[in-house]
């Protein structure tokens, strides 16, 4: 029993084809819905997931909560820019208020939805993402993409564009620090005051950013990246059965999905 | 006899084979490498040294092709490493024969978790899975990373990350180990570790290794060889005995001596040693002093040091600073500081020191609020850290990171400090005149309209400075202000900070830089394990082994000479070589010099040699 719960989380453990297809299946999953419960219960699927890998929920704070200014400006654009005919159904067609006087640039139901859709989407995706790097080590992905036959190149590419995000993170505070430190006010009313504050922060890592891809294209080649068109892998990819039942899980959960939308007609607005 | 003859040969040859080596950057104006010839024989330890734009770290990257083979350039001259021409072999196939470690470990470490990251290499050479296994254990081993197999990368230390890195270029097995600064992040002890790594590398490997460092005290007596870089060319080649010994010219090209040699330097300015007697030891250093004391034993008078001016902590002084009860704790749980309680009265120069990870930027970062208490207060001139933003305390505590790249974003260094002004809200004329008041006090004036990239490290570190100073904060608090930086940029930004501090700032300097700690700083507190494990004057620190070694710190090499010399009677723990030198002239007139009890050691012995 000690020993079942010391043991690495399933999707640790699942191979890499297995996890690249469930996250192919909830991106797409994601996509045919504009129902906002639907995404509601994909971004679940992936809250679960992340959760089961036990990603520290300070990870996942730190990826969410920089999203939240553009959630809310995604929110602010449809409501009041999606037209009510454009949905199908009558509830979605009611308007929540106007903004102006005379019944102008009202807020539809439908547009608030599309917009809470938008978000759930995004959601799951940046979870379900986190998740899938967080639980792959980057010479399953090589490997992975080496049976794909994708190029080497784009590979070095692939790799490291996801060894950078981190790396750039950690920067991004640093800077955000830094700034700060001079006095910077990075919560200004109005957009171009927003953009203008923000100056002072992207100059910083779009410089760092380019020096530090440098460094690490540098520090691939140096470990002799490129060496040799097969690399070793570490284990040979193999499906076992926890692939399959989990294979068969997520085929099963795609499959509702693809009934659901497209024999049912669920999932409109 | 013939096979034997071919064998003894190619022992001979070198390892590394440069010849009349020229590069310059594209777009640059000027040549980064001129004229150089440089042969390393196999086997041996080298270092390169040099200011900064000395060419060191360009020299380094031709080594292994990635000069130009990835930054192109206009190159000429030749480059053969292990026998093979680096301009006909591309990187990854020399990767075999040399490996290069970077500064900074961040951006070399790949895996997820150790044992992954240091088998990146070995799976590039698609090496069988025994073979990669035996050489992530060899390398772990090799670094002390032994047992962190399954450790998260992220998770790591920045000593360990850096020994990741060696041990991930390791894994390669290489015949050659190219270290650019490879410690200039890391503390005392972890500078040991790592270089107690490269001793273990050359007995069990036989590698040749370059380093590039600004330490003297590291290389000194590891050293086969010292080649000294200035402005492209190498000016100096030769044993470290030789180098080592050249104080004033050390000093001129931008590097620090050892403060032994220092004060070897002192004594010979006043006739009392020849400068081939200037000790490159501690041992050495101290049989000079004892002979120039003779045996007599009884001192005439103690001699009185200065210190680093007086400390303001004096009761009138009013206070600036108050932490109470502090705990901090990271979103993950994990407690970064607890139980620290301690106040900084105006005026004060305090050091905070401790190993990395001891705490030291998490509790700085509470002084201006950019991390709020989990419990306990911060009160910075009378404003409560937990009800003021950042933005709000820029004005009373300014805070310079130790990376300045981090900051700089204007077009030219006058827009860069008047940017922290107008967030202030100041009017124009009050703007214009702390930008001229600066300006002329840090001696950026001369580069008022330049573009702040086009400056050198060290001129950049001063910009970032004098932007926080604009601000007139009556705290500073400045993170690691030399890493990285040469003897002359340590130097000017060192005498700044001190000018400032006459004028009534208050400072507050993080530094692994115990001799920066024992030539400027007034209190010291030494932070372990999230505690305050000793808070007192420097001078009595450093003589509180207990201490010094639970925080894992070295102390300045004076301090040590001191406590040697103890016997003498000389007076008090000295911090600096120029203090010594006063109190060994201050018993003066007993110290006589008997030279012919004075021997410079042979070869080889406790002395670096050739």
């Amino acid at each position: 029993m000690l020993n079942a719960l010391a043991k690495e989380p399933l999707l640790y453990r699942l191979d890499v084809r297995t996890k690249v297809l469930g996250f192919s299946c909830l991106t797409g999953l994601a996509f045919i819905f504009q129902n906002p419960f639907y995404n509601l219960g994909l971004f679940l699927i992936a809250g679960i997931s992340a959760f089961s890998a036990r990603m520290p929920v300070a990870r996942i704070r730190t990826v969410l909560i920089p999203l939240l200014p553009i959630f809310f400006f995604i929110l602010g654009i449809t409501s009041f820019t999606y037209p009510e005919d454009r949905f199908h159904n009558a509830f979605s067609r009611l308007t929540l208020f106007y903004l102006l006087p005379g019944q102008h640039l009202g807020a539809s139901v439908g547009g608030m939805l599309t917009g809470l859709n938008f978000l759930f989407r995004l959601l799951t995706m940046v979870l379900a993402s986190s998740v899938f790097t967080l639980t792959t080590p980057i010479d399953d992905l090589l490997q992975f993409l080496q049976k794909m036959k994708v190029p080497s190149e784009l590979s070095f590419m692939i790799v490291t564009a996801l060894r950078f995000i981190p790396a750039l993170d950690k920067k991004r505070i640093h800077i955000l620090e830094a700034q700060k430190a001079r006095g910077a006010r990075l919560s200004e009313k109005g957009l171009i005051a927003n953009i203008k504050t923000y100056i002072p922060i992207m100059v910083p890592l779009i410089i760092n950013s380019i020096q530090m891809a440098d460094a690490l294209s540098m520090a691939m080649l140096n470990r002799g990246y490129g060496y040799t068109k097969i690399r070793a892998g570490v284990r040979e990819l193999t499906l076992r059965l926890e692939d399959y039942l989990s294979i068969f899980l997520i085929l099963c959960v795609t499959a509702v999905g693809v009934y659901l939308r497209y024999f049912l007609h669920l999932g409109f607005l | 006899m013939e096979l034997s003859r071919r064998e003894v040969k190619k022992a001979m040859e070198n390892a590394v084979e440069i010849v009349d080596l020229w590069y310059r950057y594209r777009q640059a104006e000027k040549q980064v490498l001129k004229h150089i010839n440089l042969n390393i024989e196999r086997g041996n330890f080298v270092v390169v040294m040099g200011a900064n734009g000395a060419g060191k770290s360009t020299l380094s990257l031709c080594l292994n092709g990635l000069i130009p083979q990835l930054l192109e350039g206009e190159l000429s001259g030749s480059v053969t490493v292990a026998e093979q021409d680096v301009s006909r072999q591309p990187v990854q196939v020399l990767a075999r024969s040399i490996g290069l470690v970077f500064q900074d470990p961040e951006t070399q470490i790949f895996g997820r978790t150790v044992e992954e990251d240091t088998a990146f290499g070995p799976r590039n050479l698609a090496l069988p899975e025994a073979e990669i296994e035996r050489r992530v254990a060899e390398a772990l081993e090799l670094v002390s990373l032994k047992g962190y197999n399954q450790r998260n990368t992220s998770e790591l230390s920045g000593g360990e990350k850096q020994r990741l890195a060696v041990a991930g270029v390791l894994a390669m097995g290489p015949k050659i180990l190219v270290l650019d600064e490879p410690a200039s992040e890391l503390d005392p002890q972890g500078r040991v570790d790592l270089y107690a790594a490269l001793d273990e590398l050359r007995r069990r490997r036989n590698l040749t290794i370059l380093v590039i460092e600004h330490n003297v005290e590291d290389v000194s007596e590891r050293a086969d060889e010292v080649v000294i870089l200035h402005e492209g060319e190498i000016v100096r080649r030769g044993c470290p005995a030789d180098i080592f010994r050249k104080v004033e010219f050390l000093k001129e090209l931008g590097i620090k001596p050892l403060p032994v040699s220092e004060l070897g330097w002192e004594l010979v300015q006043h006739g009392l040693i020849s400068s081939e007697e200037i000790p490159l030891s501690l041992s050495t250093a101290a049989k000079v002093v004892r002979e120039l004391a003779g045996r007599r034993s009884q001192p005439s008078a103690q001699a009185r040091v200065t210190t680093n001016g007086p400390i303001a902590n004096t009761e009138e002084t009013p206070v600036l600073l108050t932490v109470s009860g502090l705990v901090h704790r990271y979103p993950s749980g994990q407690t970064a500081v607890k139980d620290i309680n301690l106040s900084i009265r105006e005026g004060e120069f305090v050091a905070l020191i401790g190993p990395n990870g001891a705490g030291k930027t998490t509790l700085a970062k509470h002084f201006n609020g950019l991390l709020k208490p989990s419990a306990g207060d911060v009160i910075v001139d009378g404003m409560n850290t937990r009800q003021v933003e950042t933005a709000g305390l820029a004005q009373t505590v300014g805070y310079v990171f130790q990376n300045p790249d981090h900051q700089i974003f204007a077009v030219s260094v006058e827009k860069e400090i008047e940017y922290g002004l107008k967030n202030a809200g100041l009017g124009q004329q009050e703007i214009k005149n702390r930008l001229d008041w600066v300006l002329d006090l840090t001696g950026l004036q001369e580069h008022r309209s330049d573009h702040p990239f086009t400056l050198g490290k060290g001129k950049r570190q001063l910009l970032a400075t004098a932007s926080i100073l604009a601000l007139k904060p009556k705290l500073l608090v400045i993170d690691e202000p030399t890493t990285g930086l040469d003897w002359n940029g340590t130097q000017d930004i060192m005498n700044f900070i001190t000018e400032l501090n006459r004028y009534g700032t208050t400072i507050i300097m993080i530094t692994h830089d115990m001799e920066i700690v024992a030539g400027y700083a007034r209190r010291a507190i030494v932070l372990h394990q999230g505690r305050i494990l000793c808070d007192a004057e420097p001078r009595t620190l450093f003589t509180d082994t207990k201490v010094m070694q639970e925080a894992s710190l070295v102390p300045p090499q004076m301090a040590g000479l001191s406590r040697d010399l103890a016997d003498l009677g000389l007076g008090e723990t000295f911090l600096t070589p120029v203090e010594l030198c006063q109190g060994i002239l201050a018993a003066g007139r007993r110290l006589v010099r008997v030279p012919a009890q004075i021997q410079v050691p042979a070869q080889g012995e406790e002395e670096a040699g050739c």
